[in-house]
C-alpha cells in the first residue's frame, strides 16, 4: 500500500477517535455534565461505576445511564435504573452530596423506596439541595 | 402426661423471661410496619417538595424571597401532623440559603409577646427590638394532603397526594405548585 494512504488513513482514524472520546466531555472535570474531578471517565459505564454505590442488601437493579446539568448554581441529575429480570423489583435509593473538599455538603438523605416493573427502566431525578454540593453519589439498596 | 406438663412449664417460663430489647435504628430507613402515613412518607414528601421549590423561578432567581408558611389541610381519613411536613420543607430550604421565612400565623403571638416585653423599661433602649420593624412575607405557602383508601378482604391500598402552592401575596398569582404521590399496598397471606 502507498505510504501516503497509510498516513492519511491513520490521521483520519486518530481524528475520529479523538472526536469520539471528546463527546460529552466538553468541559474538563465533567462527563455527560456530571462532575468527575480527577477520575478517569471515558464512557457512560465508567461514569456509572464512579457515581453509583451499593449499601446494605445488594440489588440486581443496575444504573445504566446518568446525565447532569446545571440549574443556576445547582446540579440536576437524571439516572436511569434498569430491571432486566422477569420480576418486579423493589429498591430504595438516596443521593449523597459532597463538597469541593470531599466533605459531606448535606446531611444524609432519607432512603426513597421505588418499584420497578419487570423488564423496565425508571428514571430517577433530583437537584442538589445546596450550591455547596460539587459532587454526588447515588446509593442503591434492595428492599426485598 | 408428666413430660407434657414439663414442656408447657418450660415454654411458659421462656415466654415470661423473654428479654425486651431496645436498639437505635436508622431514622432515615424505609419504614413499612403498617400502611398508615409514616416517617418515610413525611421525609419523601418534604424532600421532594423542597427540591421542586428550589427550581421555582421566584426562588431560583436567588433574590432571597420571603415566604410565610400557611396551613396544609389534612383531607385524609387519618391523623397527619401536616405542620411536620411544612417544618421539614422550611428547614431544608432555610439550610440551603435560598429562602427567608417570615413569622407565620402560629408563631405570631409569641413574636408579638416578645416584642412587647422588650418595650419594658427593664431593657436597654439601644438594644431592644423596635416596634414596627417586622418584615412581611412576599409569598405564602399552603396546600392540601388527600388520601384514597380501598380495602378488600386481604388487601388494602392507600394513595396519598400532597399538593403545595406558593402564592404571591401582593398580586395573588400562583408562582409555583407541585404534587407528590405515594401508593402503599398491604396484602395478607
Amino acid at each position: 500500500m502507498n505510504p501516503k494512504w497509510i498516513i492519511a488513513a491513520s490521521a483520519a482514524a486518530a481524528l475520529v477517535a479523538g472526536c469520539a472520546t471528546k463527546k460529552g466531555f466538553e468541559q474538563p472535570g465533567f462527563a455527560y455534565g456530571c462532575p468527575i474531578g480527577e477520575t478517569k471517565v471515558s464512557s457512560m459505564d465508567d461514569l456509572v461505576k464512579a457515581k453509583v454505590m451499593a449499601e446494605g442488601r445488594r440489588t440486581t437493579i443496575q444504573a445504566t445511564e446518568m446525565r447532569c446539568s446545571k440549574s443556576g448554581d445547582l446540579l440536576r441529575i437524571d439516572a436511569n435504573l434498569n430491571n432486566d429480570s422477569k420480576n418486579v423489583k423493589r429498591i430504595s435509593y438516596k443521593f449523597r452530596w459532597i463538597d469541593r473538599e470531599g466533605m459531606r455538603a448535606w446531611e444524609e438523605e432519607p432512603w426513597k423506596p421505588v418499584m420497578l416493573y419487570e423488564n423496565s427502566n425508571l428514571v430517577i431525578n433530583t437537584i442538589s439541595p445546596t450550591n455547596k454540593a460539587a459532587d454526588f453519589r447515588l446509593i442503591l439498596r434492595s428492599e426485598e | 402426661m408428666k413430660s407434657h406438663l414439663v414442656v408447657l412449664l418450660a415454654a411458659a417460663a421462656l415466654v415470661g423471661c423473654a428479654k425486651e430489647q431496645t436498639r437505635y435504628g436508622d431514622a432515615r430507613s424505609v419504614e413499612t410496619l403498617t400502611n398508615q402515613y409514616g416517617s418515610t412518607d413525611l421525609q419523601m414528601m418534604a424532600e421532594s417538595m423542597a427540591r421542586s421549590m428550589l427550581q421555582a423561578p421566584v426562588i431560583a432567581s436567588s433574590n432571597l424571597p420571603i415566604v410565610t408558611v400557611q396551613e396544609v389541610r389534612n383531607k385524609t381519613s387519618e391523623y397527619i401532623d401536616t405542620r411536620a411536613i411544612t417544618d421539614s420543607i422550611r428547614s431544608e430550604l432555610q439550610k440551603g440559603g435560598r429562602v427567608r421565612f417570615a413569622v407565620d400565623q402560629a408563631g405570631m403571638n409569641p413574636q408579638v409577646d416578645e416584642l412587647k416585653r422588650q418595650q419594658s423599661e427593664l431593657y436597654a433602649k439601644d438594644q431592644r427590638a423596635e416596634m414596627g420593624q417586622m418584615v412581611g412575607a412576599q409569598y405564602r405557602l399552603e396546600g392540601n394532603i388527600i388520601s384514597i383508601v380501598k380495602q378488600v378482604k386481604d388487601a388494602k391500598d392507600v394513595y396519598y397526594k400532597l399538593n403545595l402552592q406558593l402564592w404571591n401575596i401582593r398580586n395573588g398569582l400562583l408562582e409555583w405548585s407541585d404534587e407528590k404521590e405515594i401508593r402503599k399496598t398491604t396484602t395478607r397471606g
